[in-house]
């Protein structure tokens, strides 16, 4: 077993709660801004609120930013036009367990200008609250519902945040967060019992209770009925 | 089997074939014999299909292997015309009562097989969000052991269904009953909670359901002649 694998179970093993050894960042080494140039950008538009820019798996650039800051810095990188990130590609979320931050990952990418941006937001499990981005980017959605479900992140000023994979009446807590057991927190039995007292009418529309409904197709026409270009 | 009753002169009907040498022309047969004969060469499947071993029930029912063989080549997409529920791949517990819903929509009589390892007992997925063995949720008639299971394993698993169809008896009200409502684990409370342990669907359920019994396991080739 090398020491790499040792350690990681150790840090397993300690659990969610704080240590000094835990606390060291994740973050690695820091790279040169002007290989990015909305790092550059960055760096010279809000300055010290770039916390620590990285490059990972060869050319993956990551910028680490405050929490209380991301709707006015991943505004600006969606309306500047040389910066023009059109597109949120994805947003998740990292627990490195052992009491350490958890991370949430904005994955940016623009589609007219063929860059691509990962911005990281690190927040203390104590407080587990950020502002939802849906109002910059509508497919922010319910990825951020996705995120809320598994890690118990709440996003301020979401238009619909309620759980998207786990039943709306999972008690257990939030199971992608390292302090959450592998089975559950219930016994197998109450697990059954719970899932088998959903009740499907009152959780499933009648159009997803449907089999083989008619497909409706959206978005392909305006208001005036031409289409979209 | 002939009717030696009324040992004297049998009837002689003008025009019948056993006129002519007196033997008799229908013969008899317990009303079991007939029904389960007519259910088992006609099972409508409902495939339940949500991972790989659907993959393999697909090439049972394609050509090379066809199932339409044992009379199965309609595969029923509704519960409502279907005698067996095929379910093949691993259940979460958020699909568990959508499997009980669909269940409890096919009409009596109606069988189970329960296809692979994740569907029989969890199978390597023994986390937070999988049923450990779908005979929690509903009554299981074969287990089809496999990862997934080769279409001759499928096969040999309907074969199974097939004698275990034979042996039944239309007087039995035991072998037909619906599940309640509201919904309840199928199994009784004790034995859904010994599968908690790590890993305890594949170490023990089989054993702690009571549904196997090795005796009870016959091979299609030592059918009675």
């Amino acid at each position: 077993m090398s020491d790499k694998l040792k350690d990681a179970l150790a840090g397993l093993a300690a659990g969610p709660e704080s240590s000094d050894a835990a606390a060291a960042s994740e973050r690695g080494p820091a790279a040169d801004p002007n290989l990015h140039p909305s790092v550059a950008a960055l760096r010279e538009r809000f300055g010290s609120a770039i916390l620590h820019h990285e490059v990972v798996a060869g050319d993956e650039h990551v910028v680490y930013i405050p929490a209380d800051r991301v709707i006015e810095i991943l505004g600006w990188l969606k309306a500047a036009p040389e910066q023009d990130y059109d597109f949120l590609k994805d947003v998740t979320a990292v627990d490195y367990g052992g009491g350490r931050p958890l991370q949430v990952v904005y994955q940016l990418w623009s589609i007219r200008r063929r860059h691509g941006l990962r911005v990281k937001v690190e927040l203390p499990l104590q407080a587990l609250e950020i502002d939802s981005v849906t109002g910059l980017w509508a497919s922010a959605n319910w990825l951020e519902r996705e995120v809320y479900d598994l890690f118990g992140i709440v996003f301020r000023n979401h238009p619909d945040l309620r759980r998207i994979m786990m039943p709306d009446t999972y008690a257990e807590g939030h199971p992608l967060r390292k302090d959450f057991p592998l089975r559950g927190r219930f016994s197998r039995l109450e697990q059954t019992r719970r899932a088998l007292a959903v009740n499907l009418e009152r959780d499933y529309t009648p159009e997803e209770l449907q089999v083989g409904g008619t497909p409706v197709q959206i978005g392909t026409t305006g208001a005036s009925g031409e289409p979209r270009p | 089997m002939g009717l030696s009753a009324g040992a004297g002169k049998l009837p002689v009907v003008p025009g019948a074939a056993h006129e002519k040498d007196g033997s008799p022309s229908f013969l008899t047969t317990r009303l079991d014999v007939v029904v389960n004969w007519a259910r088992h060469n006609s099972l409508w499947p409902m495939p339940f299909g949500t991972a790989c071993c659907a993959i393999e029930m697909m090439a049972a029912s394609a050509s090379n292997y066809d199932l339409a063989r044992f009379g199965m080549e309609r595969m029923s997409f509704s519960p409502r015309q279907a005698d067996l529920l095929i379910c093949a791949g691993r259940v979460t517990y958020k699909m568990a009562p959508v499997l009980r819903r669909i269940w409890d929509q096919m009409p009596q009589p109606k069988w189970a097989i329960s296809m692979g390892a994740c569907a029989s007992s969890g199978g390597v997925f023994d986390v937070y969000s999988m049923v450990q063995g779908i005979d929690t949720i509903i009554p299981v008639d074969v287990y089809v052991p496999g990862c997934p299971p080769r279409p001759e394993g499928l096969i040999y698993g309907i074969l199974m269904l097939h004698e275990k169809i034979k042996g039944e008896s239309i007087t039995r009200s035991d072998l037909r009953y619906e599940l309640p409502d509201p919904y309840v684990p199928a199994l009784p409370d004790e034995k859904v909670e010994q599968i908690t342990v790590p890993f305890g669907n594949s170490t023990s359920q089989n054993k702690v359901s009571g549904l196997v019994q090795v005796t009870a396991l016959k091979r299609p080739g030592d059918r009675r002649s």
